[in-house]
């Protein structure tokens, strides 16, 4: 079983979310995307931390796992935030960021 | 006798992990299109749940079974009850802005994400795909064999040196070399979890606090409230964010 074939699955994979980042609008789904394409990274590290025969890979899987975490609960903290003052999820409709 | 048993050994765990990463791959490839297209945002982010089990399966097949565990239990678990926490905390489970994309938003998308994943996986193939980095076929001497092609070691001699298995490897390495970044990883989840704590406190929203702040729904004004006791019809414009209960005050 050639290693490449994880990282060809984890590309695609990672495409997958990247697709999702860009054509929804709603936040809670482009965050779930952002998500999948964590994994498909750490489904690449693993990976290469097999074909290097070495635990470095894993233990990165662990720390992204974890900034990972962090992430959500914050990111999810203001998408919660944004839903009440705004009453929309709608990525387009807030304007702060316009100049 | 032994060497033919290993050789068989080896041959049918070769074909268990030929089988375990088909199988899970498919189902994740799946799971992820499926999230990304579907409406309802419950039922896309139990598709994800299932992405991450399905992930959760090829690190199996990968001999990390810690990060399986952790997968699961982190991810699968904790990280995705959140999202459904907080998506019927919220109470938005459809989400009817996928429809209303522009056609060319959406041909652009998905031509630059398919020219990524041709790159991608151009890139990958040949050093990668050759017949030298098949992991668990050869001896696992033959880095120097080929210069061409990236040559498998494999986990097989790490996880033999180590009674735990997975567990003690990553915890050698974690503990040793990498525990400043342990201990900081330590200090960004408290840092999150007080940060998660502000954020969550509901605060007052007042104008002069936000300059760009624009009401979903149009706070109404005396005129409004006139015309709606006297019966004007609804704007047809506005149902796109219908106002909340909380608003109409």
């Amino acid at each position: 079983m050639p290693i490449g074939y994880y990282f060809a699955l984890s590309a695609l994979m990672f495409c997958i979310g990247l697709a999702g980042v860009l054509l929804r609008r709603n936040a809670i789904v482009l965050f779930m995307c952002v998500e999948l394409m964590l994994n498909s990274v750490n489904v690449t590290l693993a990976a290469a931390s097999r074909l290097w025969g070495g635990p470095d890979g894993q233990v990165f899987v662990f720390f992204v796992i974890v900034v990972a975490a962090a992430e959500v609960v914050v990111g999810l903290a203001l998408i919660v935030n944004i839903f009440f003052r705004r009453g929309t999820l709608d990525l387009d409709a807030p304007r702060l960021l316009k100049g | 006798m032994a060497p033919v048993l290993a050789q068989a050994a080896a041959g049918t765990a070769n074909t268990a992990e030929i089988i375990l990463f088909v199988v899970f791959g498919a189902i994740a490839l799946g799971a992820g299109v499926a999230m990304v297209t579907m409406r309802n945002i419950v039922h896309a982010a139990l598709m994800l749940v299932i992405n991450f089990l399905a992930i959760a399966g090829l690190y199996l097949a990968l001999q990390s079974s810690f990060l399986s565990i952790i997968q699961v239990i982190v991810y699968a678990g904790a990280i995705m009850v959140l999202f459904l926490f907080v998506i019927m905390l919220l109470g938005v489970d459809r989400d009817d802005l996928l429809v209303d994309l522009k056609v060319w938003h959406r041909v652009g998308a998905v031509a630059g994400v398919g020219l990524l994943a041709a790159a991608l996986l151009w890139g990958f193939s040949g050093t990668y795909t050759s017949q030298n980095s098949r992991c668990g076929e050869q001896a696992p001497a033959t880095a120097a064999a080929s210069r061409s092609a990236q040559a498998c070691v494999g986990m097989d001699a790490a996880l033999a040196a180590d009674d735990e298995g997975s567990v003690g490897v990553i915890a050698a390495s974690m503990f040793g070399r990498y525990a400043f970044p342990f201990e900081a990883a330590a200090l960004l989840l408290t840092v999150a979890t007080i940060g998660a704590l502000i954020l969550g406190k509901r605060t007052e929203v007042h104008q002069d606090d936000d300059p760009a702040f624009e009401p979903s729904a149009p706070v109404p004004t005396e005129e409004d409230l006139v015309e709606a006791q006297v019966g004007a019809p609804i704007d047809p414009d506005d149902d796109r964010n219908p106002a909340e209960p909380g608003e109409d005050v």
